[in-house]
């Protein structure tokens, strides 16, 4: 790798890893009101998404938000206030978490429904246009939402009319509790993507400085040639867990999609898998553990004290 | 000048006072621009007009999305059975958008196929139940007076609404009448005359066949009072209910296909109001609806309303 990796991007994925580790421990206490979706193992994309994000830039989210919005917006119990409905929550507890959006951190909207805020960037995408402002709008969906209509429909909208915007799809091969194989036909979405004229990058590993510049990349593309760009992100969701029942004495595979993740606790250390399926893990292959260790004691010290 | 000219020609002079603007839609500047509805809109001066592909969910979400980032919008569509792909942008994204101030305006002008003889599949005429969704505001439009203020006043306006223009009274030569009409503030409740003798209240768009039926009993020297309801929701029915209680004589007129109808609220109010007998509630029976293609008339029956109110031929 060219360079001195920069400190402050492993510190931001552990931050995140740290922050949903704690909003997964209120989970299993079932403290919240609202339904949360965690997102360990989508930390190295929330991070450079963000990283990327210029001022004029705006980002639209799915219901799995919880990473970006921790990016966009440091605090902590400002997001959990906000799960417990309170006044002092991020959006003053009007919001929860599956909608949870704050359009001061370059957030504009979050749609708890699928495919549903691709419709949506597409106007923010135009309006940047009318405005003549240098901004992508940024949309993040799973790889459940490109079975949508409005995926393709959205996609015509912006090519159409040359919109920059950057089209992220997290695809972790799930729709709750199915596989991509038990729904439905393969999607080759480098191909959809070709067939529309649209710039398509894949990225998977979980290595966030990796990320950072095809996303710089990606990003660039949009404004100069004036274009929607796909970026597939394979990742795997951390936290699924066999349970066993009278059906399945030796245990059933439970793919964790919301609330909490019950063979995940707060480590100091905190990696879930010792494998390129986890962006903490990942950050290895950039530093030392030794300093590694370090810098998570450092965050999460600063969380608890935020929290304290 | 006949209806469809009279709102394209409104349109035109509204929106030539706002940029930047939007203005969206399938075949808008193309053919016969909606059946003359979009005709002559330009793309100048700050303002968009975009014929855009063929993709109803995305755009309604394109017009929230324009919303979101500061830019007002309206999209045209041909026919309101069309939105029914927009659903989930009209209820959710809407539901995400009243929760902030808006300062900009998203409108959606589309045509209600209320014209009969299109067939089973593109014949509906439920605005009230679009709005009931999600209480989204809708206006229907009717005749010069209520198209003047209601284009006038909601066509750009912050916030989000629904604008329904009937496709029966594109051709038709545009209505109006010689007595002076008043409405309520938000453009919601149009009155077209006062009368002792009985109330009529129109809705949806059975104006022409309100304002037919007070023609034609002021004919046998009985004066009316006209009054219709533009809104596509329930709205203070206060100065209507205080007619009623003058004229103690009420005829409710309904065309849409809708059972989901501000109408049924009115009347509930209205019978607190009035000796029991004296309401005629007229709408579309579910023996009415003809499925195949059919003129799909609303039609009033004169001399049975007469009759049936007590009232005897002068």
């Amino acid at each position: 790798m060219a360079g001195k990796p920069d400190k402050n991007v492993a510190q931001e994925v552990l931050r995140l890893r740290f922050s949903q580790m704690i909003v997964n421990q209120g989970n299993k206490d079932k403290q919240f009101k609202c339904p949360v979706h965690l997102a360990f193992g989508h930390e190295a994309i929330a991070v450079a998404v963000s990283a990327c994000m210029k001022d004029k830039d705006g980002l639209l989210l799915t219901h799995r938000n919880i990473h970006y919005n921790l990016a966009r917006s440091r605090s902590l119990k400002k997001k959990i206030d906000e799960y417990l409905c309170k006044e002092t929550g991020e959006a003053a507890g009007q919001l929860g978490c599956m909608n949870l959006y704050n359009q001061d951190a370059g957030v504009l909207y979050t749609s708890s429904i699928l495919g549903n805020q691709i419709a949506v960037a597409a106007g923010v995408a135009l309006g940047n246009r009318v405005k003549k402002t240098n901004g992508v709008a940024i949309v993040v969906i799973g790889d459940g939402a490109i079975e949508e209509g409005v995926f393709y429909e959205s996609l015509i909208m912006m090519r159409t009319y040359r919109l920059p915007a950057l089209i992220i799809v997290e695809n972790n091969g799930w729709s709750l509790a199915t596989q991509i194989h038990e729904r439905r036909c393969d999607i080759k979405l480098d191909l959809q993507a070709s067939s529309l004229s649209i710039p398509y990058y894949h990225l998977e590993g979980n290595d966030v400085y990796g990320y950072i510049r095809l996303l710089e990349e990606a990003h660039s593309k949009a404004l100069t040639d004036e274009t929607p760009v796909i970026v597939e992100v394979a990742l795997h969701t951390l936290g699924d867990w066999v349970m066993k029942t009278e059906e399945h004495s030796a245990g059933k595979y439970i793919n964790y999609h919301a609330g909490a993740a019950p063979n995940v606790g707060l480590l100091n250390w905190p990696v879930i898998e010792e494998s390129d399926f986890d962006p903490v893990h990942v950050l290895k292959k950039h530093f030392e553990p030794d300093f590694l260790e370090k810098l998570a004691g450092k965050v999460f010290a600063d969380l608890r004290e935020e929290l304290a | 000048m006949n209806y469809i000219a009279q709102i394209n020609a409104l349109i035109r002079s509204r929106v030539a006072e706002e940029s930047p603007l939007v203005m969206f839609g399938q075949n808008i500047a193309a053919g016969s621009c909606i059946g003359g509805l979009t005709k002559g809109l330009k793309s100048e001066g700050g303002r968009y007009v975009l014929n855009t592909p063929n993709c109803e969910n995305t755009l309604v979400g394109t017009g929230f999305g324009l919303m979101l980032n500061g830019v007002s919008s309206i999209f045209f569509m041909k026919q309101q059975d069309f939105l029914l792909l927009g659903i989930d942008q009209l209820v959710n994204t809407y539901n995400i958008m009243r929760c902030r101030k808006i300062e900009n305006s998203f409108t959606i002008v589309n045509v209600i196929v209320d014209s009969g003889y299109e067939g089973p599949q593109s014949s509906l005429n439920n605005f009230y139940d679009f709005c009931s969704i999600a209480r989204i505001p809708g206006y229907a439009v009717s005749n010069k007076h209520d198209s003047e203020v209601i284009i006038g006043k909601h066509l750009i306006a912050p916030g989000f609404r629904i604008i329904g223009i009937s496709q029966r009274l594109c051709r038709q030569e545009l209505l109006q009448v010689e007595e002076g009409v008043s409405y309520d503030k938000n453009a919601e409740v149009f009155q077209y005359s006062d009368g002792k003798d009985l109330t009529v209240v129109c809705f949806n768009y059975s104006f022409p066949q309100g304002l037919a039926l007070c023609n034609d009993f002021k004919k046998h020297h009985l004066n009316a009072a006209l009054f219709s309801v533009n809104a596509m929701l329930p709205v203070d029915w206060r100065k209507i209910l205080d007619n009623v209680k003058r004229t103690n004589k009420l005829v409710v007129l309904d065309d849409s296909k809708s059972v989901n109808s501000p109408a049924q609220h009115f009347i509930i109010a209205a019978q607190q109001e009035i000796v029991p007998g004296n309401l005629i509630y007229l709408s579309r029976k579910n023996e009415d609806l003809i499925l195949g293609p059919n003129a799909d008339l609303f039609s009033v029956d004169h001399k049975a309303v007469m009759s049936k109110l007590g009232f005897t031929s002068k």
